[in-house]
């Protein structure tokens, strides 16, 4: 689907501010881009479709998320000691249509992550639905789908 | 499962002799070399993952002819097969012809196994089927010749669903290994209204860089919750109740969970047996995970198991209440929650972990979702619980491995443990767990070949 300019690079520059934030670590913002009943979701599997009946490695909504944003800012939190810096790229940003009330958007990601002596790649695509709030937009859910969601996994303490 | 392959198992481990093995371990410490020389693992995969029965698979994952999964038997990659005889057996995944890996996958169906190389071809029981031009092949070489065949692991048994096998040719019997742990087991397919548990299709694998017996003193550790979690703790305790609109408030309360003081370290009941085997009692006091009175789900899940085994025996498999039983030396069950893990050692500082799920067949869906939840928030990558503690994990192979004479001290509890008339040990507040794993871990290592 073709949007007018003026929506897709609205889109892109949410994406970006997302990016910012988290590579900020400015984590309570980045959870003010999700409405109150937002939900962040990333598959255990590719094509995954059900969350509840097969285990996904996130599936939270704003309240579970909080708690995980509050750890991130926790002192204490051994895996972030120190705490992780991080690089988001999001690129290839498509809108590929209306849903009822939001914009339904891929992308595709990379993320690094720099830990005390070790490195990390993360890579996959983003699914957004994305609902119109004021001159942006509000997240009502993010699906992330991991390149290797179905492999060996060491923990990831990050958000993508 | 790239990373399953590793270097190991040329080496020959008798340089380790028995009185070098027992002077590593005292009542109450541990030298670090048990967790860091490389020889002393190559020991632990003959003696222990080579000798011991292991749990391989789960009945549920084998249902029809041609179902196979693929795992690991101590230093050998194996697939467990449904054969069309209706037995499970235990192969090596490996080509006889000239060594190829033959399956790919972690899972499937598949009536023959056929090496992509020279085409030869077997069955889901080893044997081999064909190979493609037969004439160039000498005269005496035969189809049936078990030179020819995938490598059969001879000893495979189950219990109640649980696929064990070992690589001993005179291994005691399961159940004498299993001893009183069978009861765990047992409850946790009693809890199935329909008499049945399978296994969830999914799962997580999780590597860690730490040797494999750091995840077992974890999981029967009761001291570190409070400060290894406070992370989770802190902010589960300033967050609302009954917010989040996805999990009826579970996800919060397990967090919540791990905040123990006194009352818990005092009040959690330990018990080693020997063999090796802890379990504990449970702490998860509040909420979805503990059936309360207020619970619909809950209600009819009762009245499904109720009508199937009477109000007693009923009350009495619902009324199980242990935490976290390790059955030595590798499978952690907690039927109460439907969850199970399984510790897979890759080399000396590097480990899996598996976390698995089950379904109690007759029981609401509502049931299993609980165990879908239970397993992302303890087991899954991103878990705010268990990255925490494979963090110390890590930190403490690091440690560990420098060379220098350190002993790790397990000495908590030890004036206070009680011994009961069958060789059992019970304790609170007590590193026991970590003595009797080490006590036979001592006893595995120091055997001779049966």
């Amino acid at each position: 689907m073709m949007l007018d300019h003026d929506t897709q690079r609205k889109v892109e520059l949410f994406l970006f501010e997302e990016a910012r934030l988290l590579d900020a670590g400015d984590f309570e913002a980045w959870l003010e881009l999700y409405r109150p009943q937002g939900i962040y979701w990333m598959p255990s599997q590719p094509g995954q479709t059900d969350p509840l009946n097969v285990a996904s490695i996130i599936y939270e909504d704003h309240a579970i998320l909080s708690i995980r944003v509050q750890r991130l800012l926790e002192e204490r939190a051994l895996v972030l000691t120190p705490m992780p810096r991080t690089t988001h790229i999001v690129g290839n940003i498509e809108t590929l249509g209306h849903e009822a009330d939001c914009l339904r958007v891929e992308a595709a990601f990379i993320c690094v992550e720099h830990r005390a002596e070790n490195q990390k790649v993360y890579s996959g695509r983003h699914t957004y639905e994305l609902v119109p709030d004021e001159e942006s937009f509000r997240i009502k859910m993010k699906r992330v789908d991991l390149v290797n969601s179905g492999g060996t996994h060491s923990p990831m303490s990050i958000l993508l | 499962m790239d990373h399953l392959m590793d270097h190991a198992t040329d080496r020959p481990a008798a340089s380790l002799t028995a009185d070098d093995i027992r002077g590593l371990v005292r009542p109450d410490h541990v030298n670090r070399r048990a967790y860091a020389d490389e020889a002393v693992f190559q020991l632990e995969q003959e003696r222990i993952f080579g000798r011991l029965w292991i749990y391989v698979a789960h009945e549920s994952q084998l249902k029809k002819p041609g179902d196979f999964i693929r795992t690991r038997l101590a230093h050998h990659e194996i697939l467990v097969t449904r054969h069309n005889d209706g037995q499970i057996y235990v192969l090596q995944n490996r080509c006889p012809h000239r060594g190829a890996r033959l399956c790919m996958v972690d899972q499937g169906s598949s009536r023959l196994f056929s090496c992509p190389y020279h085409a030869w071809v077997f069955r889901n029981d080893g044997t081999l089927s064909t190979v493609p031009h037969s004439k160039s092949y000498p005269e005496n070489f035969s189809l049936t010749d078990p030179q020819h065949q995938m490598t059969r692991i001879a000893k495979v048994q189950s219990y109640r669903g649980f696929v064990f096998a070992t690589l001993n040719p005179n291994p005691e019997p399961l159940l004498d290994h299993l001893g009183p742990m069978t009861e765990v087991i047992d409850n946790l397919v009693d809890r199935a209204p329909d008499g049945e548990v399978e296994i969830a299709d999914s799962s997580f694998t999780l590597e860690y860089r730490g040797n494999w017996k750091l995840h077992l003193e974890n999981a029967a550790d009761i001291f570190h919750p409070s400060f290894v979690h406070s992370s989770s703790v802190m902010p589960a305790r300033r967050a609302p109740e009954n917010a989040s609109i996805l999990d009826g408030d579970q996800t919060r309360e397990m967090l919540l969970a791990n905040g123990f003081s006194t009352n818990e370290w005092e009040g959690i009941q330990l018990t080693g047996l020997s063999g090796g085997h802890t379990f504990m009692t449970n702490f998860y006091t509040k909420g979805v995970l503990v059936h309360e009175e207020s619970d619909p789900v809950a209600a009819r899940y009762k009245a499904a198991l109720v009508a199937r085994l009477g109000p007693e025996r009923s009350a009495s498999v619902l009324g199980v209440n242990r935490f976290n039983n390790i059955i030595y030396p590798n499978l952690v069950i907690n039927a109460q929650h439907q969850q199970m893990r399984v510790t897979i050692p890759i080399s000396v500082d590097r480990t899996i972990v598996r976390v698995h799920c089950f379904r109690l067949k007759g029981a609401p869906d509502e049931m299993f979702h609980r165990a879908v939840r239970f397993l992302s928030t303890l087991g899954s990558p991103a878990s705010m619980i268990f990255s925490d503690d494979v963090e110390m994990l890590e930190r403490c192979q690091q440690g560990l491995a420098k060379d220098s004479e350190m002993w790790v001290d397990f000495s908590r509890g030890f004036d206070s443990d009680r011994a009961g008339k069958d060789g059992e040990v019970s304790g609170v507040a007590s590193e026991m767990p970590m003595r009797v794993q080490f006590k036979a871990w001592v006893e595995y290592m120091t055997a001779e070949a049966a």
